[in-house]
């Protein structure tokens, strides 16, 4: 009888992929049932949305910290609760007790809990699209320094949008395979635009490092402080260890000094070079690590637990 | 239980508990004693104030960047810090650009800017087009950023947050035209970057660190200690394994390959390797139930 209601309930926000008419989230794609979910889910997100703007002021802060504490709630059960092996395992093969349905149950149910944030996400980058297409509109209608700039970009915008769409279309109906062969002027214009202008102009910004490198690291190796004069010496160091023809020169010198001496071993290049990145670079990166995780832990638990004030209080 | 789950290092599970027991306790304890907690110096916080102010004289904006990752605790810290930045910006009237990679980021952070106005007393001195969208794809967006900084020739700046490799076109391009740079990333690789090309740099958990040391509120302060007496922890734990670790490395098995002999143990035999990270037993579903 307890286990009853446990199998009953537990099914219900998790969407198990072996049966699907277990739980509420999911329908045949296309079907009306799929529509109707879509339409309640709507509604029941903006209804929800309307009763917190509508709520007193006073009340809205807990109301938020509630839900965040029950999203947060579920990330830390999956981190705390023993997890299943093999979380594929067909429901009639899976073993039956409380802990083993909850372990379960939390598996299926973390492609479910990801989906609402994808669905939020998706909502907001409308918000940044309108965001971007009113700053450039307002520029061209005023006119403002630069304007040119904001056409072009309001143009690429509307282009790009109109051929990934009508080429996502094309293939839909006709098939990946048959636009691949015929190369309808859909395929045409995704391709020049996303292959043939922004993979090439994005690949041009990212070129740009090496010549950033290049004026950075000439600003930072200046000898200017005992700080800045142990970075030039272990960069360097660690340059002429990557040079073949440097290494081969010096460790040859090392060793016609003692091949079988171990102290003077130590002063190859390759070794100094090791020395340097296993006992003094690797330890400050793992120390730097674990304040940045601690760091995130904490507030991470500031947010959870609604005790961050962020903004103006 | 059965075999069948797989209760992967506990005591890493005990030890994030314990962390995080450690933090609440000073939280708590910070409250009492209304955060008169003790925290060290930091240049690059120092700074800020000199970069508005600046920026104020020159009447050039002062632009912030949050990283170019989704919205998670990094870019929450970061429009922490950048409150605090709009604070002191608005008390000027200095105009702000903030630039987000993200579209959440985005509306999170045009929320919290405009309630810094609001609190400041200055709600009409918000100009919304100061927090921008300005593209979802990492270089599209340094070449937005890029761009800003040119047209604009912002005074002061602060990238704070995940970067990668946008840093240092951002860095060095703020660098051309001769504005401060306050930088910090939480990426590793990224930090040498910062620390060749800006101004001033946090490094690590001093991004955390960052709006409890400008807010002083207890709640931030008392969570900043709690993660040094962490770290502390954490110290005594790496030191504790090691030496367990040292102590199991003179132990003898009897070796299966060669009967009569005996070897060391492997890396994934040793009790620390088990302790945190145990070995994924075998299973298979038995066709039925328990």
């Amino acid at each position: 009888m307890e286990a009853g209601w446990r199998h009953a309930v537990i099914p219900w926000l998790a969407q198990a992929p072996a049966a699907p008419a277990l739980n509420m989230w999911n329908a045949p794609a296309g079907t009306p049932e799929i529509w109707m979910k879509v339409g309640i889910a709507m509604l029941a997100g903006f209804g929800l949305l309307a009763a917190l703007i509508a709520a007193p002021t006073r009340l809205r802060r807990p109301i938020s910290g509630a839900f965040i504490f029950l999203a947060g709630l579920f990330w830390v059960l999956v981190f705390l609760f023993p997890k299943p092996i093999d979380s594929q395992t067909p429901h009639e093969q899976r073993p039956r007790g409380f802990v083993q349905d909850v372990s379960f149950w939390l598996a299926d149910a973390i492609p479910v809990v990801s989906n609402f944030s994808n669905i939020l996400t998706a909502f907001i980058l409308g918000l940044g699209v309108f965001s971007l297409v009113r700053i450039h509109l307002m520029r061209v209608a005023k006119k403002q320094n630069d304007w040119p700039f904001s056409v072009v970009l309001l143009v690429s915008m509307v282009a790009m949008a109109t051929f990934g769409y009508w080429d996502w279309k094309t293939r839909l109906d006709l098939g990946g395979a048959k636009v691949d062969e015929a190369w309808p002027l859909a395929a045409y214009g995704k391709d020049l635009l996303f292959d043939g202008m922004l993979q090439v102009m994005e690949a041009a910004m990212f070129s740009l490092i090496a010549f950033f490198i290049l004026s950075a690291a000439y600003r930072a190796f200046r000898i200017r402080s005992v700080e800045a004069t142990i970075l030039l010496c272990a960069a360097l160091i660690a340059m002429l260890n990557l040079m073949g023809a440097v290494v081969v020169t010096w460790d040859g010198m090392i060793e016609s000094f003692g091949k079988d001496n171990a102290f003077v071993m130590n002063f190859t290049l390759s070794s100094v070079a090791g020395f340097i990145r296993d006992n003094l670079q690797t330890p400050g990166i793992r120390a730097i690590d674990f304040g940045i995780g601690l760091g995130a832990l904490a507030m991470g638990l500031r947010l959870w637990l609604s005790l961050e004030r962020v903004g103006g209080n | 239980m059965d075999g069948v789950y797989y209760e992967k290092g506990w005591l890493g599970v005990v030890f994030t508990l314990m962390v995080a027991g450690f933090i609440l306790l000073n939280i708590y304890r910070a409250r009492k004693t209304s955060g008169k907690l003790f925290i060290r110096r930091i240049p690059g916080l120092n700074a800020i104030d000199d970069s508005i102010g600046r920026a104020t004289e020159m009447g050039k904006p002062v632009l912030m960047v949050p990283g170019i990752g989704t919205l998670n605790a990094i870019s929450v810290q970061a429009l922490q810090i950048f409150a605090y930045v709009t604070k002191t910006a608005a008390k000027f009237a200095n105009p702000i650009r903030l630039c987000c990679l993200d579209p959440a980021v985005y509306t999170v952070a045009q929320e919290i800017i405009r309630d810094v106005y609001q609190t400041e007393g200055v709600p009409e001195n918000y100009d919304p087009d100061s927090v921008r969208f300005i593209s979802d794809r990492q270089f599209a967006f340094a070449a937005g950023v890029s761009g800003i900084i040119l047209r604009e020739r912002t005074a002061a700046a602060f990238l704070m947050g995940e970067f990668f490799a946008e840093s240092l076109i951002l860095a060095e391009t703020l660098n051309s035209i001769g504005a401060i740079q306050v930088a910090c990333s939480t990426e590793i690789t990224q930090t040498p970057f910062f620390v060749a090309a800006c101004d001033y740099v946090l490094i690590g958990d001093e991004f955390y660190a960052a709006s409890a040391y400008l807010s002083r509120q207890p709640v931030l302060v008392g969570s900043l200690v709690g993660q040094d007496w962490s770290k502390l922890a954490i110290a005594a734990t790496i030191l504790l394994g090691a030496l367990v670790n040292s102590a199991d490395g003179l132990k003898r098995v009897p070796d299966e390959a060669n009967e009569g002999q005996t070897r060391a143990l492997k890396a994934d035999e040793k009790m620390i390797t088990d302790l945190f990270s145990p070995k994924k037993p075998e299973w298979k579903p038995a066709g039925g139930t328990q």
